[in-house]
Order: structure tokens, then C-alpha cells, then sequence
């Protein structure tokens, strides 16, 4: 590895703890704001914590058809979705980890945590599960070349996949100097819609066959394991969420290690994060659940935005 | 080198001794020890021959002549060793499997023969590969086209085998004959059948350099089973038992791979000049639709040894890729990045045959304790057969490109590349490579959905037959062999130097070797880092997580119980096999999003309790079936097409004997005016 | 942190054509007869919009007037037509429902066609002005967009939406070439798209009344066999 301290390799844990512990209060936020807008009281934004803990003291019950599969599915899923956080500057313009893995690996990592996800929701052998985990092969298959697409528009204007080198070159730059980055975050945040689950794509709120996708893989799971689950979905959400402000917000970085600056930074990248899901929230307020075959229009319009967006780069 | 010399005989002796004990002890008790122990021994001993060539300083050079007929070389490079070293692992993992696995042909009448077969189709693959000579090379090149035709059609009984290994004779034969002339054109410009010849000679016109690229091309092609040429390739690899599958599939595709990089990287070395842009291009053109075409086709395959198949179309697609962006950035002087996907493409080479090594092998196991390859009357077999659950999920994680196995690695490789292609001077040459990515990321995420299928169905859930409900784990030997190409998954997916040294030292490529914990990384044009990746890394990140999760979860959430139940059934009871998702409903959403290349139909027959009342629903028969358009629409029509010609010319066939004199007389009087006028000119 | 850096001219015109592009997009992925009106109106009030940003950049004054004169007649009266029409049609299910060319596929052929449209202006030697430069391919890109709504889409009203996304293809072709032809011109130009889309209106709802649809489908019948 190369020449980091002690120090920031401190604070490059600190950033992916940040995302990871940070990760159900953005899922409150967003809750309460949906609830608002619906003219609900909603509950408490720390509710998800509540939640997650509450689960994990509770005994659980597996399905007596399911294997291995079904039981370290949580656990590889966690695993992979949370190490994929430590790629992720936060307050810093750079992870120290970055050298050890690029976007590509993060996109791997999800992949692998959905991979066993789409397993387990076979592995229970009720069609609630096969019906979720198929849905998932159609729109994850779609989803690949918006994102591959847009990674590479991304990787062509900051000059990398490494995420460390794409954030500090887009925090040396203006988004209206780019146009071809607009393309680029229009459809980075349709890929964040579909690839967490929101609404035109997926209701996570429903347990209805006809609307969902991602709950229905899971639907079997319970106790300690759900709350791996919901939490590494939250990760994820999470993640995508800090990546977009990376990219396309790129204000207020930390510059200087020190710790007011550091203090500053965080609050700054919650009050962006927030900002975000509370426009993601408002979006999804706004629209409804699309037919699963009118899904792939929509990825189609993410895929020719970042076509498009290669386009302004080479010409 | 008297030590190889030495080598390469003691791997024919043991070859030879494989097949000929697998003649003489036909019927006895231990025959497949006879068999398949020397073969193991032979493969062993060629990995060691290709590692001593790749890693010894000194020349990679054995030679000898025997001065009759034609001179038989044998020429042994880096990139030969490379290919060795491909046959050997898989063979010798393949071989331990067949000590099992043939036991399953044991009733059968010839059932030595297929371990004679097995012997000389790899002896007949390491020839191929170390022959230096045009002559030779054709020859060994054709036994092991027919040794694997054999091969293809040993379970004859079965009409449709003896169809598909004819399908495969004609395109084998094909592909052949597009070798030959690319070949026979060398040979009019250097005047000699010797490889060396080919590679010394510096001028040839640019024109029939580019056709016998292209002729190379299309033959190797062919063999590897590029689209739209593939179409034997799903039919003849499922058909063979299937350690022959394993190695069509994962060693015999590559010996086509190895004539490409023969004919276009060493014959004429592709240089820095634009003239091979096209070809370039023409390669990652038909790469692209190889894959893409592969991976949708076996993403809704119900037979798990055709979807392999298709599969591994679907790889040398990713090969081709690899091998056309090499060129393109050759042409315009981007030597790193030439060497770069020159190195992706070759990884994945490598990669292939391991992981696909290991998915037939496990396939074939499934077959042996089910004794069926359609997946829809599968399922649960991850609690009778564990292991072989374990290296299929292992296969399939790497196939698909997850970290942290090795399909990530070659995949990741083949991403940079094409993503460097930022650096190439030619907008309309960039914005078309862009596009290129489309293709290959559609192809990466079908084919995490065709595993997440074939695994899913295969392996979890309830047993859909009375077959997968009795079956039962895989003998020892059989675990064995494909616990070694699992474990080589692993190994090159955490340390992925190795592979990549291997593969530098092989081809002599300029590029820095490290140790094996060595980061990769990739620097862009102004020297920062582009991308990096290090595998280690990554694990120790993943461990580390995964020891502070298991912490936490464990202090917050203290211990608890897990008590087990049936599944959540709405309060409807009565969940069945029946209810599950089959694998045709599961693929359906994917079928109908590209209906074009399936033409999915659905037959529907209801029966009615009383023909009046429409709401009352007896049964419902749903016959769902897919077609596959190029079989239908390109080969159907081609073949319609020439019958109708033949049938034509048959006319001409008319029995009568004084006819048939009529046309010699008409053949040596068109000979003599050619002759004449040919004089005259 | 980065000091936030003031966007130039040449900037804002790329952005601009960046919004355009996006509104015409909104055309293709439409399905709904209204929405397509809608995604229309905002096409043209952004192209006002443009145009506005061309005179501001070139100085030319008469640009404003004809700004103001596209936001008045084409993304407000025009609209307010085909409203109208379609508001009166009788058809109940006012959707595109089965276009000849797949909504996922015209999104992607119309990115192509962009792909196309700016190597395209690439080869034409007129690129010398920044305005030229950035907004002749989206001109050309709106002109293919629109002929490709033509061919795809099987309802009448798409048919004359697509007509319209050519019409103003053309016309930011032609400001951004000519800067501004002569007012007078302008005015007659408008003016005949408004007769245009006036008869095309009336065109339609005899089609509705004859054949119960704006299937243009039917229209084979017409030919003569």
C-alpha cells in the first residue's frame, strides 16, 4: 500500500463507520418526509435503529426447504455491501483505501450482495420468492450497461474509476463547466432509483405481489438476518446517495485534517446526503409505481442520457 | 534442453499408455484406473513442461526433425507453454474426475473406448499446439477434430447425439478448410510449409496479408465458435459425456484462440499501422454480438449442459474483445494499453477454461447421480449433493465476474481497457468502442441472471422429480477433480499476479512483473491513478467487516434462537414443488424484453368442468417454447437454399451411361481450349 | 473546497442545449396524448428560451422579438389547439399503445440518431461561430428525432407532434445559421405552422369521426388498389 498514516487510514474507517451507522437515519428521514407529504404524522427518524435492533434480539425462524444459502445470505450480504463503503470519500476529497479498490469493485460488491440475494429468494421454495428474485434478473441485467455506461462518461471526464481520483478532480471542477456531466447525473439518478429500490421501479413499502421486488426476495427472512438485510439495503442506498453528492456536489470538502474542519465536513456531508433523500423521498411522492415492462423504457432513457453524455465528451 | 526433450516424451509415452490400456483392459473390473492414471500422470507432466518453458531465461526453443516426407517440428514458446499449461491443468483435472465419472458407461459394450478417444484427443491437443509446421499442424489439427467427434457422438443411442455431432463435422470441417486456405496463401507468398517461415518473412502485400488474416480468422473462429458461425458448439459440447464437454469447452476453444494469437500476433506481428484498425474492429464487432448472442441464448436454455454451451460462447466473445481492442491499440501506438487487453483477453483465456472446466465437470455430476440435464426437473440438490453445490456456486461466481474470484479479474481487466479506448485519435473509432461497453455490460449482467437461474433451479428449493429428490453426492474422485480447478478459481481471484505473471513471461510482454500481493494499477494519460485494484486488499477489507458485523451483531443482539418451520404459504397450506418458480417462468421477464431473439410462444390449452361455463377451469396446459432465430432464419434458410440448388444440379445424375460420357467428353474438351488458349497467352 | 467557478457564455450555451435535448427526449418517452403536448410546450418554451440566449449573445435585437413570438404562438397557442382536438376526440384511451418502434428502442435509436446528428455537423464546414457550433447538431438532432417520432408512432396527433419537433429543428437551424432571417419572414413562417397545425387539427377529427380513431393505420385504406 502506499504512503497513508495512521491517521487517515483512522479517518478513512471513520467515513465508511459515517456511512454505515449513518445509513437507517437517512431511511428515517426519508420515511418522515413521505409520511408529511401524505399527511401522515409518520414515525420517529430513528425509528429504523429501533427497528434494527429490536430484530436483532429476536429469535428467528427459518424455512425448513432452505440451505446454507438462506442463512449466510444476510451475513455475504452485509458483508460485501459494507466494504464497499470503505471506497467512498465522505468528508475527505479521498479514502485511503482507495488504492485497493475502484467503482468497478463497489459495483462488484453490490452485484455479489444481490447475486446471493436473488439465491435466497429462490432457496425458500415459495413463488414469492422466484417472483422477486426473476423481477430482480430482468431489471439488474437492464440495469448493467446505464450504469456501465455512466460509469464510463464519469470515468472520461474526472479522469479515472478510481473514486478517490474522480472526486478530487470533480471537486476541482464546476458541473456547468461539463454539460456531458449533466447527461451523466441524470442518469445516475435514475440508475439510484432503480438500483435502491424506489418507486417507479420497485415499492418498498407494499407487500403487494403486483409491485414488488426487492421485499418479496426477503419476505422469508426474519429475527437477526432481516435486520442484516434491511440494514445493507440501507448501506447501499446510502452509499449510492454519498456517491452522487461526490460527484455532482462536490462542495465542501475537508482540505485540512484537523477537527473542527473534519466536524464541519460531516455536517456538511449530512446536510447534502439529507437534502438528496429528501428530494428522492419528494420524487417518489410524486410518482407512481410503473408497469415492470415499462421499467426498461426508463433504463432505456438512463442508457442514451449517458450515451449522450459520451457523446459531449469526444465531440 | 535435453530435460524437455525428455519431457515431451515421457507425455506421449503416458498418453500413448493411456489409450492402449484403455483398449486392452476393456470390461475389467479397474479399467478406468488404466486409463485415466496415465493420462493424469501426462497432464501433470505437461504443466511442468509449460512452466519450465514460460519461466526459463534461456531459449524457448526444443527442435527436431525427423528428415522424411516433411519436416516434424516442434516448436515450444512462451505462447505455446501458455496453451500447454491450459491443457495440462484442465486434463489433469478432468482425468482425476474420470475415474469416477466413466464408471457410468461401465455397462456400456465399448466402454474402453471412450478412455482411448479421451487419451488421443489430448495428445492430439498438445500437438496442435507445439507443431511448427503447416503440415503437422493440419494434421494433428484434424485428429483432434475427429478424436472430439467421436467423442460427441459415444452415446449414440441417442438419435439427436449422432445429428449434432454431424452438425459439428461440417462446421469443424469448415472452419478447416478457411484454416487451409489461409494457410496454402502464406505458403504461395513464403514458399514453405514451416511456421518459421511465416514468421521471418517481412514482405507481403498488405491485401493478401488482410486475407489471410481473415481466413485465419473466420476458420479459428469457427472452432471457437464465434456468432454467427456457433452453431455446432451448443449442440456438439452437451451431447459429449461430459469430461469431454469439459474439455471441448474449456480446452479445445482455446486451442482456436491459440491459432488466432498464432496467425495474427506472431505471424505477422501487428504493428503500429492504422491498416489493422479494421480488424481490430472487425473482432470486437463480432466479439461483441458472440456475447451477447451466447448469453441470451443460454439464459433461457432448460438443458444445464447447453446453457454451459452457449455460455461459453458468450466467454470467447469476451476474448475476442480483449484480443480486437490489443490490435486496435497497437495500430495507433498505444503500446501499454495494447499490452493491457492483450493481458485482460488472455486472462480471461485462462480463466475460462478453468471455471468452465469446473461448471461441465459439475454439470456431468449432476447428470451422473440424476441422470438428467433439464433443470425443470431439478432443484435441491444443494442438500443431497453439498459439495458439488459448493463448486458449482464457486464456478458460477466466477463466470459471472464477482469479486473475489477470477472472472472479476479478467472482466475488470477488459472494462479498462475498453474504457481506455479514450486515448485512441479517432472520434468516430472512441464513440463506437463506447458503445462497445453497452454490449459487454449487458452481457456481464445476463449472465449473472443466467447463473442466478441455473443455480438457483438447479440447486435450491425442492426437488421438481422423483430424479432430484433420490440423488446422491458424487464420488470422491469426481469432488476431487473439481475441487482442484475450484480452488485455481480462488487462488487466481485473490492473487491474480500470478496469473498475470504467467502470462507476461509467456508472451514476453512489456510489462513490469511484481510479486503477487502487488497492486494492480492503471495510470491515465496525466499519470494519476486511473484505476487499482488489489485483491488481497479487498479480502482483508471483507474479513475485517466481516469479524467487526459478527461483533457487533452478536453484542447488540446477544444469543438467539433459530427454530425451524415451513414456509410462509398466504394460510393456504399445500405448498408443492409445483408452486415453486420454474426456470421457464423465471427467465420469462428477460424472454419477453428480447423477444426478437427467442420468438417466445405460449401454448395454452384449457379444459373446461362443463363446456358452457368458461369460469370453472379444469386444467390448464402451458407449453412455453423459444426459438432460436439463428438456427431457424439464417441456417434454415441456407440449407433450404443449396438442397434446392443440389437438387437442381442432381438432374444431371441421370443413370444413363452414354450421358455420363457425354460430360467427360465435355470436361477434356473444356480442359484442352483452356489449356490451348492458356498458351496462347 | 472548491470556489465555485462563474459559467461563461459558451458554457451556458452548452447547458442550453443540454436542457433542449433533454425536452425533446421527453417527446420520444411519452406515451400519453397529452403528455406529448405537454413535453412539446416545454421543447418550445426552452427553445424560446434559446433563442433568447442566442440574441443575448450575438446582440442581435430582432432575436428577442422573434423569441417572444415563438413562446406566444408555439408554446401557447399551438398547444392550446391541439388540446382542444384532443380533448374533443372520441377515441376513450388517449395513448400511444403499440408504436411500430418500441418506447425503449426509440430512446436509444434517438440517442443514436444525436450520435449521428453531431458527427454529422462535425463534417459541415460552417462551424466557425460558437453559437454554430454548439447548436447545429442539436438542430440537426431535433430534425431526426422528429422524422423518427413519424415513423415510429401509429397515432395521428404524435404524427403532427413529431411534424412540429422538426418545424423547430428547422427553425433553430435556421436562427442559428442566419441569426434571425428578416422579421417579416419570421412572422409568415409562424403564421403558416399556425394554418398548419389548424388544418392538421381539422384533418384529425374527421379521421376520429370516420374511422373512430386516429390510427393512421386506417389511412392505407386510402390507397387505391
Amino acid at each position: 500500500m502506499s504512503d497513508f498514516s495512521m491517521l487517515e487510514y483512522g479517518l478513512g474507517t471513520l467515513q465508511a463507520l459515517l456511512i454505515i451507522v449513518l445509513s437507517p437515519l437517512i431511511v428515517g428521514v426519508m420515511r418522515k418526509i413521505k409520511a408529511k407529504s401524505q399527511k401522515r404524522t409518520g414515525s420517529g427518524i430513528f425509528q429504523p435503529y429501533y427497528d434494527i435492533i429490536k430484530l436483532l434480539r429476536k429469535d428467528e425462524i427459518v424455512s425448513d426447504q432452505s440451505s446454507w444459502i438462506f442463512r449466510y445470505t444476510p451475513w455475504i450480504n452485509f458483508v460485501s455491501t459494507a466494504s464497499a463503503a470503505f471506497f467512498i470519500p465522505v468528508f475527505l476529497v479521498y479514502s485511503p483505501f482507495g488504492v485497493v479498490g475502484d467503482i468497478l469493485l463497489v459495483v462488484g460488491l453490490f452485484a455479489l450482495g444481490r447475486f446471493f440475494t436473488m439465491l435466497a429468494g429462490l432457496d425458500v421454495a415459495s413463488s414469492f420468492g422466484g417472483l422477486g428474485s426473476s423481477r430482480e434478473m430482468m431489471v439488474s441485467a437492464l440495469l448493467e450497461p446505464a450504469l456501465f455506461m455512466t460509469i464510463f462518461v464519469i470515468a472520461l471526464f474526472y479522469g479515472g474509476t478510481n473514486i478517490s481520483t474522480i472526486v478530487s478532480s470533480a471537486n476541482d471542477m464546476s458541473i456547468l463547466i461539463v454539460p456531458g456531466v449533466l447527461f451523466a447525473l441524470i442518469a445516475f439518478f435514475i440508475i439510484m432509483m432503480a438500483e435502491t429500490g424506489k418507486l417507479p421501479f420497485d415499492n418498498p413499502s407494499t407487500h403487494l405481489e403486483l409491485t414488488m421486488i426487492h421485499e418479496s426476495m426477503i419476505l422469508e427472512y426474519s429475527g437477526k438476518n432481516l435486520a442484516l438485510m434491511e440494514w445493507s439495503h440501507a448501506i447501499k442506498q446510502m452509499i449510492l446517495f454519498t456517491l452522487f453528492v461526490d460527484i455532482f456536489f462536490t462542495w465542501n470538502f475537508v482540505e485540512q485534517i484537523s477537527l473542527v474542519g473534519i466536524s464541519i465536513g460531516i455536517l456538511f456531508f449530512i446536510a447534502k446526503v439529507s437534502a438528496l433523500a429528501s428530494f428522492t423521498a419528494f420524487i417518489e411522492t410524486r410518482v407512481a409505481k410503473w408497469r415492470l415492462f415499462r421499467v426498461s423504457d426508463l433504463i432505456a432513457m438512463a442508457i442514451s442520457s449517458s450515451m449522450i453524455g459520451v457523446i459531449f465528451f469526444f465531440l | 534442453m535435453v530435460e524437455n526433450l525428455f519431457l515431451i516424451c515421457a507425455i506421449f509415452a503416458f498418453f500413448s499408455l493411456g489409450a492402449t490400456l484403455g483398449l486392452l483392459t476393456r470390461g475389467h473390473k479397474y479399467h478406468s484406473y488404466f486409463t485415466y492414471i496415465p493420462s493424469s500422470f501426462a497432464s501433470f507432466l505437461t504443466i511442468t513442461l509449460s512452466l519450465i518453458i514460460i519461466f526459463s531465461e534461456s531459449t524457448h526453443l526444443t527442435f527436431f526433425n525427423i528428415q522424411h516426407l516433411f519436416d516434424f517440428e516442434i516448436f515450444i514458446d512462451g505462447v505455446s507453454a501458455f496453451f500447454l499449461l491450459i491443457i495440462g491443468l484442465i486434463s489433469f483435472a478432468v482425468s482425476i474426475y474420470s475415474l469416477s465419472y466413466s464408471k457410468k458407461f461401465d455397462d456400456k459394450k465399448n466402454n474402453s473406448a471412450l478412455g482411448m478417444l479421451f487419451n488421443v484427443f489430448i495428445i492430439s491437443m498438445v500437438l496442435v499446439v507445439i507443431s511448427n509446421n503447416v503440415f503437422f499442424f493440419l494434421i494433428f489439427w484434424e485428429l483432434m477434430s475427429l478424436t472430439s467427434f467421436f467423442l460427441v457422438i459415444y452415446e449414440h443411442e441417442n438419435k439427436n447425439n449422432l445429428k449434432s455431432g454431424l452438425t459439428y463435422l461440417v462446421m469443424t470441417h469448415l472452419g478447416t478448410g478457411f484454416i487451409f486456405a489461409s494457410f496454402i496463401l502464406m505458403y504461395t507468398q513464403t514458399g514453405s510449409f514451416s511456421f518459421d517461415s511465416f514468421r521471418d518473412i517481412t514482405i507481403i502485400p498488405q491485401h493478401v496479408k488482410d486475407i489471410a488474416f481473415v481466413l485465419a480468422f473466420v476458420g479459428f473462429g469457427t472452432k471457437a465458435g464465434m456468432v454467427p458461425l456457433h452453431i455446432w458448439l451448443p449442440k456438439a459440447h452437451p451431447s459429449a459425456p461430459s469430461n469431454v464437454s469439459a474439455l471441448m469447452s474449456a480446452v479445445m476453444l482455446k486451442i482456436a484462440i491459440y491459432g488466432i494469437v498464432r496467425c495474427i500476433f506472431d505471424f505477422n506481428a501487428v504493428d503500429g499501422s492504422t491498416d489493422y484498425v479494421w480488424l481490430g474492429m472487425g473482432m470486437i464487432i463480432i466479439g461483441s454480438i458472440s456475447a451477447l448472442v451466447g448469453i441470451l441464448y443460454a439464459l433461457v436454455e432448460n438443458d444445464i449442459k447447453r446453457a454451459l454451451a452457449f455460455s461459453s460462447i458468450e466467454n470467447v466473445g469476451i476474448i475476442f474483445i480483449g484480443l480486437g481492442l490489443s490490435i486496435v491499440f497497437a495500430a495507433f501506438h498505444l503500446q501499454a494499453l495494447s499490452v493491457l487487453a492483450f493481458i485482460a483477453s488472455m486472462f480471461h483465456v485462462l480463466n475460462h477454461s478453468i471455471f468452465k472446466g469446473l461448471l461441465f465437470m459439475t454439470a456431468g455430476s449432476i447428470h451422473y447421480s440424476t441422470h438428467t440435464k433439464n433443470i425443470e426437473e431439478l432443484g435441491g440438490l444443494i442438500k443431497k449433493m453439498p459439495w458439488t453445490a459448493m463448486m458449482f456456486l464457486i464456478g458460477s461466481i466466477a463466470i459471472i465476474g464477482l469479486p473475489p474470484l477470477n472472472g472479476f479479474i479478467s472482466e475488470w481487466l477488459t472494462l479498462q481497457s475498453l474504457l481506455a479506448v479514450f486515448q485512441i485519435p479517432s472520434n468516430i473509432l472512441q464513440v463506437s468502442l463506447a458503445f462497445a461497453i453497452l454490449a459487454f455490460a449487458l452481457t456481464i449482467g445476463l449472465a449473472g441472471a443466467t447463473f442466478v437461474r441455473l443455480f438457483g433451479i438447479t440447486f435450491l428449493s425442492k426437488g421438481r422429480s422423483t430424479k432430484a429428490v433420490n440423488a446422491i453426492e458424487v464420488p470422491k474422485f469426481m469432488l476431487i477433480g473439481k475441487a482442484i480447478l475450484a480452488s485455481s478459481c480462488i487462488l487466481l481471484g485473490i492473487l491474480p499476479f500470478i496469473g498475470m505473471n504467467l502470462i507476461v513471461s509467456a508472451f514476453n510482454l512489456p510489462y513490469m512483473s511484481s510479486s503477487p500481493f502487488e497492486t494492480i494499477s492503471i495510470t491515465n494519460t496525466t499519470d494519476s491513478n486511473f484505476a487499482s485494484l488489489m485483491m488481497p486488499g479487498v479480502l482483508v477489507i471483507l474479513a475485517s467487516v466481516f469479524v467487526g458485523v459478527f461483533v457487533v451483531v452478536r453484542i447488540i443482539g446477544g444469543k438467539t434462537k433459530t427454530i425451524k418451520y415451513g414456509t410462509w404459504d398466504c394460510g393456504f397450506g399445500n405448498l408443492s414443488e409445483k408452486t415453486q418458480y420454474t426456470a421457464t417462468s423465471l427467465a420469462d421477464p428477460i424472454r419477453r424484453i428480447f423477444g426478437v431473439f427467442y420468438k417466445p410462444h405460449n401454448d395454452i390449452d384449457v379444459d373446461f368442468y362443463t363446456k358452457e361455463n368458461s369460469y370453472f377451469k379444469k386444467s390448464i396446459h402451458v407449453i412455453s417454447t423459444t426459438k432460436n432465430v439463428f438456427d431457424e432464419k439464417m441456417y434454415g434458410k441456407t440449407i433450404s437454399g443449396s438442397l434446392f440448388v443440389l437438387n437442381k444440379i442432381r438432374k444431371i445424375q441421370s443413370g444413363k451411361v452414354n450421358a455420363y460420357i457425354l460430360y467427360i467428353m465435355i470436361t477434356l474438351i473444356a480442359l484442352l481450349l483452356f489449356v490451348g488458349f492458356g498458351a496462347h497467352e | 473546497m472548491s470556489d465555485l467557478i462563474l459559467p461563461t457564455q459558451i458554457d451556458l450555451l452548452h447547458v442550453s442545449a443540454v436542457i433542449l435535448l433533454v425536452a425533446t427526449f421527453g417527446i420520444v418517452v411519452r406515451r400519453g396524448f397529452s403528455d406529448w403536448l405537454h413535453a412539446y410546450r416545454y421543447q418550445t418554451i426552452i427553445l424560446a428560451g434559446v433563442v433568447a440566449l442566442i440574441a443575448f449573445v450575438t446582440g442581435i435585437w430582432e432575436l428577442y422579438i422573434v423569441s417572444a413570438l415563438t413562446l406566444g404562438i408555439k408554446a401557447i397557442v399551438i398547444p392550446k389547439v391541439l388540446f382542444y382536438v384532443t380533448k374533443k376526440l372520441d377515441s376513450p384511451i388517449k395513448l400511444e399503445i403499440n408504436p411500430y418502434v418500441s418506447l425503449r428502442i426509440s430512446v436509444i435509436v434517438s440517442a443514436l440518431l444525436v450520435t449521428m446528428s453531431y458527427f454529422m455537423a462535425l463534417q459541415l464546414p460552417i462551424s466557425s461561430d460558437k453559437t454554430i457550433a454548439v447548436f447545429l447538431p442539436v438542430s440537426f438532432s431535433l430534425f431526426f428525432i422528429g422524422l423518427f417520432i413519424i415513423i415510429s408512432r401509429r397515432k395521428a396527433l404524435n404524427q403532427i407532434v413529431g411534424l412540429l419537433t422538426i418545424e423547430n429543428g428547422l427553425f433553430l437551424f435556421a436562427v442559428v445559421v442566419t441569426h434571425g432571417f428578416s422579421l417579416v419572414i419570421e412572422i409568415g413562417l409562424m403564421a403558416d405552422i399556425l394554418v398548419g397545425v389548424v388544418i392538421s387539427s381539422i384533418l384529425l377529427f374527421r379521421m376520429s369521426r370516420t374511422f373512430d380513431s386516429i390510427d393512421i393505420k386506417n389511412l392505407e385504406s386510402l390507397r387505391d388498389d
